[in-house]
C-alpha cells in the first residue's frame, strides 16, 4: 500500500516537474567523466569529484581577494581548452581580458556579456535575464555570473526563487552554471558551494616586497554530491615567472 | 530535337533570352545572341518542326527582333547551321551529318569559342589551320577521316573536332536558371502600428520566403525589410546574418528584435521581406567533440542579447596590441569547430590540469577615484568616496611601476572622459602613471595608481 502511494506521489511530482529538486535520489558516487566539468586545478578537481557539476548551479564565494575570479577564469579556460563555449554574465563589467588571456582562455569561444554601471538593483535585473537567456540558448559549457561586488544587503534582496528558476533553467542539460558571489546566496541542493578566504602572498625584502601570487582556501560544501573539505592551492602573478615562486 | 536562336546584331539579350523562355524552360544561352533551346514535347503544342520554327521567329518579330532559326537532333548541328544559314532551317532526324557537311570548317571555330567576335583558342586554331593544310573545306570531310588516325595525330582535342563536325553533343544541356528574386511583400487592408501586429504578418512573409529558399537550397545571407509607413516614408533595415539560415522562425525573430532597437515611425501598410540568397551551408558533426549551438540559435541569442544589454555589449573579448592598462576590444562571438577536433579536446582535458593559476585581476572599468595619503614616496593609506571599497590603512605596498604612452598625442583627447575616467575610454588619449600593489587591512589587494600630470590617485582593479 506504501509503495502504491509513495508511486502515486512520484508520479504527481513528475507531473509537476518536480521531482528532479525534490524526490531525486543522492547521485551516485562514480559519475560519468561527462557529468562534471573540471576546473582544470588538480586539487580542486580531487576534491569536487572531477569539477563543477554540469546541470547544477554551483555557488564561489568569498570577499575581495579571496581568489575568486582566479578560480573562475581558471574554470572558462579549462572549458575552451576542451573546445567548450563559455559565456560570462559580467555584471558591473569588471573582467581583465588580459587576465583572462593569461589564465590560457582561447577567447573566441568566449562569450562576454557586459553590464553597464548603474544602480545595483537595475544591473543585477539585467545581468539575470542575460543569464537566463544564454542558459535557455544551450550549447554552453560553463555559464557564469559575476555578482562579486553587489552589496551584501542588495543580493539579500534578491528572492530566493530567482535562484530556483536559474537552476529549473540549468536543469539536465550540459551545461555547468557558476554563481560568484560575495557569500553564498543559492544554495543550490544539487550544485556545489565553494566558500574562498584566499590571500595575496608577498616576496622580495621589506624595502621592495611585491606581489608574488596569493594562497587561495577553499571550503567545499555539498552534501548532497558527498563532496566536502577544505583545499589550498597557490597562484602566481603573470609577470612573475614561476621559478622565481618555487624559490630556485 | 533541339533549336537554336540566332539575333541579328544589336538586339537585346534580355528580350532573345524571354522569347526562348516563352518556349521551353529548357534553355542553354550559348552567348548574347544564340541560345539553344530543348523543344522535345512541343510538338504537341504547336505541331510539327517547321511550324515550331515558325512560332518562335513570329514571337521574336512581335518584339522586334530578327532571328535566325535552325533546328536539328542535336543542339551543335543547330547551332551550325544557324550560324550559316539565314531564316528558318529545318533538318529531318537522321539527316544531321548530311545536312552539316557541305557546312565550312571555319564555323567550328565559332561554336568552340562560343561567338563571332571573341579570339580562337590557339589549339583551335592551331588544328583548324592543320585540317586546312591537309586540304579539308568542310565540316563533312573532317567527319570523314579515320577517328583512330585524328587522335594519334591531334590528340583529345581532334576527335572533339571531329565529333562537333559530325553535329555530336559534347556535353548535356544544362538549363540556364532565370535569376529568382526572393521577396514577398504584403498590402495591408488597415495599416498596423506595434511589432505584436507585425509579427504575424512577418511569420506569413518568411514561411513562404523560407520555402522558396529551402527549394532552392538556398540560405539568406542578408535579409531586408522595408515598411512602407502611412506617412508615406520607407523605413528600411537591412540584417547581415552570420551565417547562412532559412529558418523562418529565426528570421522573423531576427527582424522583430532588430525593430525594437530601430521602430518606424509611423504606423505600417506595406510590409516587403527580401533576402539576399547565398549557396546553403553543409554541416558535418564531429563525434568526438560537444556539437556547437548552430549559427541560427547564436544570431539570435546575440540579438535578444543586444537588445536587453544594448548595442556593443555582448561579444567575444580580444585583446589588442596596446600597452596600454586594461586595453581590449570587442569582436563578434562566433564559434567554430575547433581544429582538430576531438584531438584539441582531449589535449585540453590533459594540458589544463596542473597549469599554475594566475591571479586575476578584477579592473574597475572606469577608474575610481581615491584618496591616498603618502609618506616617504610610499602609500600608507587610501581611502574613497565609492560604496563597497572599504579602503583603510596599507599594510604592504609595491611600487612604483611607471608606466606610459600614447605621449605624442594631443593630452585634451586625454580627458574627453571626464572626471574619474582616466581617459581609458579613449583609446587614443596618452597616458603616464605609476602603479602600486597594495594589500589594506581588511586583507584586500588592490592596485592603485597616480596620474603623474594631475597627481590624482585612482584604484584601478581588486587583485581576485
Amino acid at each position: 500500500m506504501a509503495k502504491i502511494a509513495l508511486a502515486a506521489l512520484e508520479s504527481a511530482l513528475r507531473d509537476r516537474k518536480l521531482d528532479r529538486t525534490l524526490t531525486t535520489a543522492l547521485p551516485p558516487l562514480e559519475q560519468a567523466a561527462d557529468a562534471c566539468a573540471p576546473t582544470g586545478v588538480a586539487a580542486v578537481d580531487a576534491c569536487l569529484r572531477n569539477g563543477v557539476p554540469r546541470g547544477q548551479l554551483s555557488e564561489l564565494a568569498g570577499p575581495r581577494s579571496a581568489g575568486c575570479t582566479t578560480l573562475l577564469l581558471q574554470a572558462m579556460a579549462a572549458a575552451t581548452q576542451r573546445g567548450e563555449l563559455v559565456a560570462l554574465v559580467d555584471t558591473f563589467d569588471r573582467l581583465d581580458v588580459a587576465s583572462m588571456e593569461a589564465a590560457g582562455a582561447d577567447l573566441r569561444r568566449v562569450l562576454w556579456i557586459r553590464g553597464q554601471v548603474g544602480p545595483p538593483e537595475w544591473a543585477i535585473d539585467r545581468a539575470l535575464k542575460a543569464l537566463n537567456l544564454v542558459l535557455q540558448a544551450g550549447g554552453f559549457g560553463l555559464v557564469a555570473i559575476d555578482l562579486a561586488d553587489v552589496p551584501a544587503a542588495t543580493l539579500r534582496r534578491i528572492p530566493f526563487t530567482t535562484w530556483l528558476r536559474v537552476q529549473r533553467a540549468v536543469e539536465g542539460r550540459d551545461t555547468a552554471c557558476l554563481l560568484v558571489a560575495p557569500e553564498p546566496i543559492a544554495r543550490s541542493a544539487g550544485g556545489l558551494t565553494l566558500t574562498l578566504t584566499g590571500r595575496a602572498t608577498w616576496t622580495g625584502t621589506s624595502a621592495r616586497p611585491r606581489v608574488a601570487g596569493a594562497e587561495l582556501r577553499m571550503q567545499v560544501v555539498s552534501p548532497r554530491r558527498r563532496v566536502g573539505g577544505d583545499v589550498a592551492v597557490s597562484a602566481r602573478t603573470d609577470d612573475v615567472p614561476s621559478y622565481v615562486v618555487a624559490g630556485h | 530535337m533541339n533549336g537554336a536562336l540566332y539575333a541579328a546584331a544589336g538586339s537585346d539579350p534580355a528580350q532573345l533570352l524571354e522569347v526562348a523562355r516563352e518556349f521551353s524552360p529548357r534553355i542553354d544561352v550559348c552567348g548574347p545572341r544564340e541560345i539553344t533551346l530543348d523543344l522535345t514535347g512541343l510538338a504537341r503544342l504547336f505541331g510539327d518542326a517547321r511550324t515550331i520554327a515558325g512560332e518562335l521567329r513570329r514571337t521574336a518579330a512581335d518584339r522586334g527582333l530578327r532571328v535566325r532559326v535552325a533546328i536539328a537532333a542535336s543542339r551543335t548541328a543547330a547551332r551550325l547551321l544557324v550560324r550559316h544559314r539565314a531564316g528558318l532551317t529545318i533538318v529531318e532526324p537522321g539527316d544531321d551529318a548530311q545536312a552539316l557537311a557541305p557546312l565550312p570548317l571555319e564555323l567550328l571555330l565559332n561554336v568552340r569559342r562560343g561567338g563571332p567576335s571573341g579570339p580562337p583558342d590557339d589549339q583551335d586554331a592551331e588544328i583548324c589551320a592543320s585540317f586546312r593544310r591537309w586540304g579539308l573545306r568542310t565540316l563533312g570531310e573532317v567527319a570523314a577521316l579515320p577517328p583512330a588516325d585524328v587522335a594519334a595525330r591531334m590528340g583529345q582535342a581532334g576527335v572533339q573536332w571531329q565529333r562537333l563536325a559530325r553535329g555530336d553533343d559534347p556535353a548535356p544541356l544544362v538549363p540556364s536558371v532565370p535569376e529568382e528574386r526572393f521577396e514577398q511583400a504584403l498590402d495591408l487592408e488597415w495599416p498596423i502600428d506595434g511589432l505584436e501586429p507585425l509579427s504575424f504578418v512577418l511569420g506569413r512573409l518568411m514561411d513562404p520566403l523560407s520555402a522558396h529558399l529551402e527549394r532552392r537550397d538556398r540560405g539568406a545571407a542578408v535579409l531586408h525589410v522595408r515598411l512602407h509607413l502611412v506617412s508615406k516614408a520607407v523605413h528600411e533595415r537591412t540584417l547581415e546574418l552570420p551565417a547562412p539560415m532559412r529558418d523562418a522562425r529565426t528570421l522573423r525573430t531576427l527582424v522583430l528584435l532588430d525593430l525594437e532597437s530601430h521602430p518606424p515611425a509611423a504606423a505600417i501598410d506595406r510590409v516587403v521581406v527580401a533576402v539576399d540568397p547565398t549557396p546553403a551551408r553543409i554541416l558535418q558533426y564531429s563525434l568526438l567533440t560537444r556539437p556547437l549551438p548552430s549559427p541560427e540559435q547564436v544570431s539570435t541569442l546575440m540579438a535578444r542579447l543586444n537588445a536587453l544589454m544594448g548595442e556593443g555589449r555582448c561579444g567575444s573579448p580580444s585583446v589588442v596590441d596596446s600597452w596600454r592598462p586594461g586595453a581590449f576590444a570587442m569582436a563578434p562571438f562566433a564559434p567554430s569547430e575547433p581544429d582538430g577536433g576531438g584531438r584539441e579536446g582531449r589535449e585540453g582535458r590533459e594540458g589544463g590540469v596542473g597549469k599554475a593559476l594566475v591571479v586575476a585581476l578584477r579592473r574597475f572599468r572606469f577608474a575610481v577615484p581615491a584618496r591616498v595619503q603618502v609618506d616617504d614616496g610610499r602609500p600608507v593609506r587610501v581611502t574613497t568616496e565609492r560604496r563597497g571599497i572599504s579602503g583603510g590603512r596599507i599594510d604592504k605596498a609595491a611600487g612604483p611601476w611607471r608606466t606610459s604612452g600614447q605621449w605624442w598625442a594631443s593630452p585634451e583627447s586625454g580627458k574627453s572622459g571626464g572626471s574619474g575616467e582616466s581617459g581609458r575610454s579613449d583609446p587614443d588619449s596618452p597616458w603616464d602613471r605609476d602603479e602600486w600593489d597594495v594589500t589594506v587591512s581588511d586583507g584586500a589587494t588592490y592596485r592603485l595608481f597616480r596620474e603623474r600630470d594631475a597627481n590624482a590617485w585612482f584604484i584601478d582593479g581588486v587583485l581576485d
